[in-house]
């Protein structure tokens, strides 16, 4: 398609200009140095909120170093040559997997190929299918959209009980790279299991009808499995935000919000929030913004996640 | 009839997405003619991706995007300008170094900036369905001062296209006038790319147009067919996108661009008929 090809040209371009500046960069400084510290293992995580994660389980045993500023897309993010570095002289590199990080995931395999060891989180829980999202999985959205993505849902960390099984694999992940992370890891679970129940709490009063979600694109496919929500549309119905709205998936979109009483779409950044705005307007819906991909000031996983239930639970109550 | 009409009515953002490529493709029709008459289409190009750099900084310091493009679009035409008159190197290396330059700078800015890559990308490949009044305003604006422009200039443009070397022997400065051309064609993208997107612009100065050089050898004639087309196109790439969920812009497009070849291969038939009198 006409627009993928441009947007892959404008990744080559891109890829090159890095290419230019890294031999640059070598030149200059005769071999980059890291910033972390020789003693100490490092482990190298692709985004912020991955990343909080893996900073409790690992606590002082290791560098934690994330890639990725916190808050920016990771389906558009593209590698710095320091960031190839890091990647490269990582002991232990834990990434998403299920090609969030589309434009990292080269690095990490040649990486791998050179001995770092890898830990792709979404290796580790229970996959949702694209599409098969919520309690019952009407076939009116037409979910046959232009995605870059494999099938696989990748946005695991929106459901801590999925983090939870990430947590317990990690855990021993580390102690066969020879970092012990004592018992943090079995303790962190514990955390989020229980943060699993503050949100059960949380969205308890909301009546089974209200829980309808339509979102920016798919992201919240493992909250609504977790909490009984339907997902039952996007304004781009694909994994990723780099796909463009179609007029179709807009009015048929606009459709489901009036028959199933939507009151709310959560958008999110990515989504062009012209459109979400306009179609907004239309259904005369209002517009929450969730924080899908942005870590919260105090850096913690448990706040990022009962922030994202609270707003939505707020936004559903009747 | 149901299926070509009800999903207009039925759906505003689809209507505001028509007018808006309306106004697109009449401001096109006009200077995409003389783009396409000229042979201009590579500095065309060269401003729709060349604004990257101006939009992004525009973004990063909380300036309106269409600004920030304006900027790009300047410092695009007036290198052209001081590489082809201070060397001797031709048009399309000083266009194609500039071109580049200004992406590679705009993916630069964008890959070092926190949180822009979103909005940058839904600038550059269209917010055809998420057109506001504003946007609205701003094409019409445009479309008006492109109309008074090509009235009040029509003869030494028409010069320009058919024979550049009588428009000095005619008295006007053709320097000047070139300069002006270009103008218009750096006001239209910079206006309308924020209503339809980089690709859809650039799409609707060539496909139309061409189309109207095909048909037609009288500039006027030439302008209201590459409209039609434009139109035309707009009404059925907007209803492909509804009924199949194509992307909105890139359907548009792909519309025009196959009307080209339709009307391409029907011509050159009838020539290899008739044979060519022309």
């Amino acid at each position: 398609m006409g627009i993928m090809s441009h947007a892959k040209f404008r990744n080559l371009v891109s890829r090159s200009i890095v290419g230019v500046f890294a031999a640059a960069a070598v030149v200059a400084c005769g071999g980059g140095e890291s910033s972390t510290s020789p003693d100490r293992p490092s482990v190298v995580v692709t985004y912020s909120i991955l990343g909080a994660v893996v900073g409790e389980v690992v606590g002082d045993t290791a560098d934690v170093v994330v890639l990725m500023p916190n808050g920016i897309d990771p389906h558009e993010w593209e590698p710095s040559a320091k960031d190839i570095e890091l990647l490269n002289n990582a002991d232990l590199i834990v990434s998403n997997g299920l090609d969030l990080e589309g434009n990292v995931m080269e690095a990490i395999e040649a990486a791998e190929e050179d001995g770092v060891a890898v830990f792709h989180a979404t290796d580790h829980i229970e996959v949702i299918e694209f599409g098969a999202s919520g309690l019952h999985d009407d076939e009116e959205v037409g979910y046959e959209g232009e995605d870059e993505h494999g099938d696989g849902d990748p946005h695991f960390w929106t459901s801590p009980v999925e983090m939870a099984a990430v947590v317990e694999a990690l855990g021993i992940a580390l102690a066969d790279i020879g970092i012990d992370t004592g018992d943090r890891a079995a303790m962190m679970k514990e955390s989020l299991l229980n943060t699993d129940q503050d949100i059960r709490d949380l969205v308890e009063s909301i009546p089974a009808e209200s829980r309808i979600l339509v979102t920016g694109h798919e992201s919240l496919g493992y909250f609504a499995h977790e909490y009984e929500f339907e997902v039952v549309g996007a304004v781009i119905p694909s994994l990723s935000s780099e796909a463009e709205a179609s007029a179709g998936d807009l009015a048929t979109l606009k459709e489901t919000i009036a028959d199933e009483g939507v009151s709310v779409i959560f958008t999110e950044m990515g989504t062009s929030p012209d459109v979400v705005e306009a179609l907004a307007d239309e259904a005369q819906v209002s517009v929450v913004e969730l924080s899908t991909h942005f870590l919260p000031e105090d850096g913690t996983y448990k706040t990022f996640i009962l922030q994202l239930a609270s707003m939505i639970s707020v936004a559903l109550q009747p | 009839m149901g299926n070509f009409v009800r999903p207009f009515l039925d759906n505003e953002f689809l209507q505001r997405a028509f007018l808006a490529g309306v106004l697109v493709s009449l401001t096109c029709a006009v200077v995409g003619t003389y783009v396409v008459l000229r042979g201009m289409a590579f500095i065309g190009d060269a401003l729709a991706h060349g604004v990257l750099p101006g939009v992004a900084g525009a973004l990063m310091i909380g300036m309106p995007a269409m600004a920030g493009a304006a900027v790009g679009a300047a410092v695009m035409v007036g290198g052209v300008g001081l590489i082809t008159s201070r060397s001797k190197l031709s048009n399309d290396t000083a266009i194609g170094l500039l071109f580049i330059g200004l992406l590679a700078l705009g993916v630069v800015m964008v890959s070092s900036a926190d949180s822009l890559t979103g909005d940058l990308e839904a600038i550059l490949f269209g917010q055809f369905l998420g057109v506001n009044t504003s946007d609205l305003v701003a094409q019409l604006i445009a479309l008006c001062l492109v109309v008074v422009v090509a009235v009040v200039a029509s003869r030494p443009f028409l010069l320009l296209c058919f024979d550049a070397d009588l428009v000095s022997a005619m008295g006007y400065r053709a320097a000047w006038y070139h300069r002006l051309m270009l103008l218009l064609i750096a006001a239209t993208v910079v206006v309308s790319f924020q209503t339809v997107g980089a690709l859809l612009v650039f799409g609707m100065l060539l496909a139309p147009a061409g189309v109207g050089a095909l048909i037609s050898k009288r500039i006027g004639t030439m302008m209201l067919w590459s409209a039609v087309v434009g139109v035309v196109s707009t009404y059925v790439g907007l209803l492909a996108s509804y009924h199949f969920s194509w992307a909105a812009g890139a359907s548009v497009v792909l519309t025009a661009v196959s009307i080209f070849f339709v009307v391409f291969t029907a011509v050159s038939m009838r020539r290899s008929i008739v044979g060519d009198r022309s």
